[in-house]
């Protein structure tokens, strides 16, 4: 006992003494590696240990003993006062000493997350976990697991806009299938939130398309918020994959469009499965977006047309309600047209953009350069893809049989 | 709780990021454990949201905001009355909604800021959307009674037909930048060049 008392004090002496250079703190690492088991058997007198360290000058050794502190289970209170102590610790810890130990770090911030919802108060979350996944991640195009985790707390706690400072980055390193999937998926779920549909439906398009050898739940579920987005933002839906959609994806997947058939009765005869599902919203706003998709549709064929006419094609009460619903989408950029009261007449007007602004010179120019940073990226992979080892083991492997093959016949008949 | 950048953005007429310090100062204090609910100055929250056309973040933060404080400050419910006229386009209930409140003296500034922005933005949208219009349906857009609506657009080069009551709209020409600097263009030129070698 006393001897464990030494040792965890000389310990605490250890973590003052070395945070400071790289060189320090990697030893003090491997010291702290070696003592987990002592955390484990001192749980009870750690948690005071805490006071003697600075969080963001001793951020690992503070980690370490913060970690073996969360392990235990806890009360209510309890919980609150570890909220707290963890929500400091993110905001004040050095982001290179908890890199050392990332295991440690998402560990920490999985139970943070769990209690927060635990204590039923979502929003306490929303701002540390930001920080905490900011300071994990090496580059902003890396998915980190705590993405996801930060996603769903900001739902949880309908703070839809700050969930969307994160998916304006472009992911391209993902550790974990089952991260990327979630990530996409509340993701794809902030954007509904936020009407940034054709965002959302990039998302959810990920989610549907993404690789996996049998099917997961939540495949499924972005499948029919996939299909409803589409039929909102496109107006359509085509029920077959791309060709890089899994087969699993692409075979199982097609059962839960059927539900999609007729839309308008089948809104009525699906509503409880639509509302078990939680997507009566979207569904809603389906409908709704049909008489806009009617209206464009419209536009392509007539150049004018008189309200009452368009009333009685879309299906709207009244004149009134038909220019109602065309000054919305003259408003929201949908269809160009001036409206002529005195007339009861719309003319449709062809898109003013003529392309040779300064403005569309900058889109396209951004355009172009993120295309080819993303060709630069392809080709990057295609390299070190055609280094590996394992590929080349596997390909090589069965260009030799092809080749074994072709030498077998051609000698088999000189030597008869 | 520390109010001195909101009360700043307040004091400058800075009300375009009034939305944004508030969410981030809620963030902030709610992660500190801090119970801010009833003391939390929603109706600005909400109107700040409402200033920069952002009624997602309103209608989300509404859902927020604790039954017992709906109850209590007319002030907040007011101030999402505006933000439920938004949502649904009733272009005229806006004004209604904007005028039938008597608003306490920190919201009036950003309210009036924001009554004038809209009408000014519906008058933009009316350039847009309409070749003639009536002068009532006028007055209703811009939230003024029918002699100052035409007068109101009568000075920004409309037309009044008196015996239809009818305005016929002048289009603004739209000036767009369109002078290029030679760099662009160089750039453009380099990735064609690029294409076809």
């Amino acid at each position: 006992m006393n001897l464990n008392m030494n040792s965890m004090e000389s310990l605490v002496a250890q973590i003052q003494g070395l945070s400071g250079s790289i060189a320090d703190v990697n030893q003090l690492h491997s010291l702290l590696k070696q003592s987990e088991d002592l955390f484990q058997s001192e749980l009870a007198r750690l948690a005071p240990l805490l006071t003697e360290l600075d969080p963001s000058i001793h951020s690992l050794g503070y980690l370490y003993i913060l970690e073996a502190c969360t392990s235990a289970p806890i009360s209510k209170d309890e919980a609150n006062e570890l909220v707290l102590s963890v929500a400091r610790f993110i905001n004040l810890c050095a982001a290179e000493q908890i890199r050392l130990a990332p295991d440690k770090f998402i560990s920490v911030c999985k139970r943070f997350k769990d209690q927060v919802m635990l204590l039923e108060d979502p929003m306490r979350g929303v701002a540390p976990m930001l920080t905490a996944l900011r300071k994990l991640q090496l580059s902003s195009e890396q998915l980190t697991t705590l993405h996801p985790d930060f996603l769903l707390i900001c739902l949880l706690a309908k703070c839809y806009k700050t969930g969307l400072s994160i998916l304006e980055d472009d992911i391209f390193e993902v550790d974990q299938p089952r991260d990327f999937f979630l990530y996409c998926y509340y993701g794809g779920m902030i954007c509904i939130g936020q009407k940034k549909f054709s965002k959302a439906l990039e998302l959810l398009h990920n989610v549907v398309t993404a690789p996996m050898s049998i099917l997961n739940a939540i495949a499924v579920e972005a499948y029919k918020k996939y299909i409803l987005v589409s039929l909102i933002h496109l107006g359509q839906f085509s029920i077959s994959f791309p060709k890089y959609t899994s087969s699993v994806a692409q075979r199982n997947l097609k059962n839960f469009s059927q539900v999609m058939c007729e839309l308008e009765t089948c809104v009525l005869a699906n509503n409880e499965k639509f509302e078990f599902d939680k997507n009566l919203g979207l569904v809603k706003q389906v409908v709704s977006s049909m008489y806009k998709r009617n209206i464009q549709r419209l536009t392509q064929t007539y150049l004018t047309l008189s309200l009452q006419d368009i009333a009685n094609t879309v299906q709207l009460n009244s004149a009134k309600e038909a220019e109602m619903h065309v000054l919305q989408m003259i408003q929201d950029g949908e269809i160009y047209a001036t409206i002529n009261q005195k007339d009861g007449m719309v003319r449709f007007l062809e898109d003013p953009e003529q392309y040779k602004s300064c403005e569309m010179i900058e889109r396209i120019d951004s355009s172009i350069q993120r295309i080819m940073m993303l060709s630069r990226k392809l080709t990057d992979m295609d390299e070190l893809l055609s280094c590996d080892p394992l590929y080349l083991a596997k390909a090589g492997r069965e260009r030799q049989r092809f080749d074994f093959d072709d030498f077998d016949t051609v000698p088999s008949k000189f030597t008869i | 709780m520390d109010f001195s950048a909101l009360n700043d953005a307040l004091a400058s007429k800075s009300y375009d990021q009034i939305a944004e310090i508030c969410d981030t100062l809620m963030l902030q204090v709610s992660s500190q454990g801090v119970v801010f609910q009833d003391e939390w100055p929603y109706a600005i929250h909400l109107l700040g949201h409402i200033y920069i056309n952002d009624i997602n973040s309103a209608r989300f933060l509404w859902k927020r905001i604790p039954l017992a404080v709906k109850e209590s400050k007319p002030e907040v419910v007011a101030a999402w009355k505006i933000g439920q006229k938004l949502w649904t386009r009733d272009y005229a209930g806006v004004h209604e909604a904007i005028h039938e409140f008597n608003w306490s003296p920190e919201a009036q500034g950003i309210v009036a800021s924001f009554s004038e922005l809209y009408t000014k933005s519906m008058f933009e949208l009316l350039v847009s959307a309409y070749s003639t219009i009536s002068t009532q349906d006028t007055a209703l857009f811009l939230g003024l009674n029918a002699d100052d609506a035409a007068n109101y657009s009568l000075q920004r080069g409309w037309t009044l037909d008196p015996t239809s009551q009818m305005l016929t709209v002048k289009k603004q020409a739209v000036a767009t930048e369109q002078k290029l600097d030679s760099s662009k263009l160089q750039r453009l030129t380099e990735y064609v060049f690029h294409l076809e070698h």
